[in-house]
């Protein structure tokens, strides 16, 4: 059990409800409404329990509303929960204290907080002021981390002529300035290509291990997840629903493996169907799907029964299984609330 | 401070920017200074003063008129882009990178932008002021400038928790453009002397612009301790700066509770 110095942060039944006005379609609904309005509940996020030790690179994975920003919203104190607690360094988020405030830092890769019209110069300069970031220390963090990111030659240039890869490279630089000791990071490759990806993956790497930063991630990316984290928190209609490892998520959650044959020289091709469900057929080589209980019985028989040149078996592709996850947690039978994490190696 | 100071430095640095668009609203805006002062004279070419025995004549108005225009611009020069800037980042959830900044949030959101095209209107004001003053042949001491120059701030930041106050309910409607239009209807109630007020129809509205939503008090005070100065009239004249230094702490400590509140309520646009 981890002690309360080694956790950075920790949450218990974190619950955050909206209530939506709900406009009827058309001109006759929309002057309906004028008079009676029509609202909605929506659950964004429902007792969410976690807790995340200090140097932990944590994700949270799940579909789009499915709470993950909710709930980054609610551990930076942008949002007040409806019910719930958290503490992140001891602090109570929603309290917005200075002395919190100054620990941590939010990159958001969908919205920009460089000011738009200025270098990104002008804006590290306030960042400097309104962190009381001491001088020599500012000028230091900010060429070594503009030289790790490579963009220390950009610190001139009005950050609207920037490419999006680089304007969210300056960003992190921006959110990095003060130290933080925890960092959220919301969607930060959104729509970068893959260069860009992988430059920041790289940086966000090395910068954590030699920092031993608190990193927590929301990505659609699973080539982020993969490459940085060893923990993921799967979140489902604002439920956890998975905490641990990544490659448990597909022992948890694939119920198939995926096998893959070579046959020697005439055989017919299409009565490996039997074993599995297709996937692939392309002479010699046949994919089936074959659920995981079979998988030793039916490579024994496949063994048997035809002249095979090479067979492998293998995980299905990692995004498959995440869909799998998704719409199993999405579906009402599969989802209970206040369900505890199934594995958490960091409290294990 | 410092942090205010780099906002007002980076503002000009982006004013600087867009040189030709600064200068066209600059220009704007001193002609629309200009039609007033044009306006307001040729009121004056048929009668000598506004309303019989009131003591506002061409000078005295233009006293009032100046402090008017040194007001407005202090607040459309700091506060207006600011109020735009706050409802704007409500409603697209930007706020949520202000409310993670280690300083206090309303104090970040009401400086951080400057719109330098109506700044000029503050030296048009303060030419206007001293040209009126010296038509009138009067110097005023150092206490009645010292109150003006007080009264005025009091003017300002009554304007300014006006303005907050209505930016900060963007977070209740979502959008609040048709209030941005009511704060400038109700202004316009503070650009005339409050004298003219009067009568079935002028009173009501006299007690409601002054002891309800103090509006008129804004220019109206620190104007009289220049115009028609208090010394060495009566005890009962200090009882309304006394009423407007009172309306200036209430409307300051209701916009606090309303920013807060609305903050609390903040919900963050869905990035």
């Amino acid at each position: 059990m981890p002690t309360s110095a080694m956790i950075a942060i920790e949450a218990y039944g974190l619950t955050k409800h909206y209530r939506v006005y709900q406009k009827g379609e058309g001109l006759w609904a929309s002057l309906r409404g004028l008079l009676r309005r029509r609202y909605r509940l929506i659950e964004a996020v429902c007792g969410i329990d976690l807790q995340v030790e200090r140097g932990e690179f944590v994700a949270f994975l799940g579909p789009n509303g499915a709470g993950k920003t909710t709930t980054l919203k609610l551990l930076t104190g942008i949002i007040t929960p409806t019910a719930g607690t958290a503490r992140v360094l001891g602090h109570i988020p929603w309290r917005r204290e200075n002395a919190y405030r100054r620990r941590f830092a939010l990159v958001m890769g969908q919205k920009n907080q460089l000011w738009w019209d200025l270098p990104a110069a002008d804006s590290f300069r306030l960042h400097q002021q309104i962190y009381g970031i001491e001088r020599k220390q500012f000028e230091r963090t900010r060429d070594e981390l503009t030289a790790l990111l490579g963009v220390r030659e950009l610190l001139d240039r009005p950050v609207r002529e920037l490419s999006l890869g680089e304007r969210m490279k300056l960003e992190l630089v921006a959110a990095l300035l003060h130290r933080p000791e925890v960092l959220f990071l919301d969607e930060p490759t959104i729509g970068l290509d893959v260069v860009a990806q992988y430059n920041i993956q790289q940086f966000l790497k090395y910068y954590q291990e030699e920092n031993r930063t608190t990193v927590i991630l929301t990505s659609h990316y699973m080539k982020d997840v993969a490459a940085l984290c060893r923990r993921v928190v799967v979140i489902v209609a604002g439920r956890i629903v998975y905490d641990g490892s990544l490659s448990g998520i597909v022992d948890r959650f694939s119920r198939y493996k995926v096998v893959t044959v070579v046959l020697g020289n005439g055989q017919p091709v299409p009565s490996l169907a039997r074993f599995g469900e297709l996937v692939s057929s392309q002479a010699p080589r046949v994919k089936i799907r074959v659920p995981r209980p079979q998988v030793t019985e039916t490579i024994a028989s496949i063994l048997r029964e035809h002249a095979v040149q090479d067979l492998s078996v293998e995980d299905p592709p990692l995004e498959e299984v995440i869909v799998e996850v998704f719409s199993q947690a999405a579906c009402p039978q599969s989802t209970t609330r206040g369900e505890a994490p199934a594995e958490n190696p960091a409290t294990a | 401070m410092a942090v205010v100071w780099t906002f007002a430095r980076n503002s000009v640095i982006r004013e600087m920017m867009f040189r030709t668009n600064f200068l066209v609203e600059t220009l704007a805006s001193m002609l629309w200074v200009g039609a007033n002062i044009g306006f307001y004279l040729l009121i004056f070419q048929y009668t000598p003063s506004i309303g019989a025995g009131t003591g506002w004549g061409r000078y005295e108005f233009f006293i009032f008129l100046a402090t008017s225009l040194m007001i407005n611009s202090i607040v459309h020069t700091i506060f207006m882009p600011n109020a735009d800037l706050l409802s704007e980042r409500i409603r697209t959830g930007l706020l949520d990178f202000v409310l993670v900044k280690p300083m206090d949030t309303q104090l970040l959101v009401s400086f951080e932008r400057l719109d330098l095209s109506t700044a000029g209107n503050f030296l048009v004001g303060v030419v206007l002021l001293l040209f009126s003053l010296a038509q009138l042949g009067w110097t005023p001491g150092l206490v009645p400038i010292a109150l003006y120059l007080f009264y005025v701030l009091c003017g300002v930041a009554i304007l300014y928790s006006f303005m907050f106050s209505l930016a900060a309910t963007t977070v209740w409607l979502g959008r609040n453009q048709t209030l941005y239009d009511f704060w400038f209807y109700l202004t316009i109630f503070g650009r005339y002397p409050m004298e003219i007020y009067r009568g079935t129809l002028g009173t009501p509205l006299r007690l409601l612009f002054t002891y309800l939503l103090p509006i008129l008090v804004v220019v109206n005070v620190p104007v009289r301790f220049l115009v028609r100065p208090l010394y060495p009239q009566s005890a009962a004249d200090w009882l309304l700066p006394g009423f407007a230094l009172l309306a200036t702490l209430v409307c300051l400590w209701t916009c606090r509770r309303v920013f807060t509140a609305a903050i609390e309520s903040y919900r963050s646009a869905s990035s």
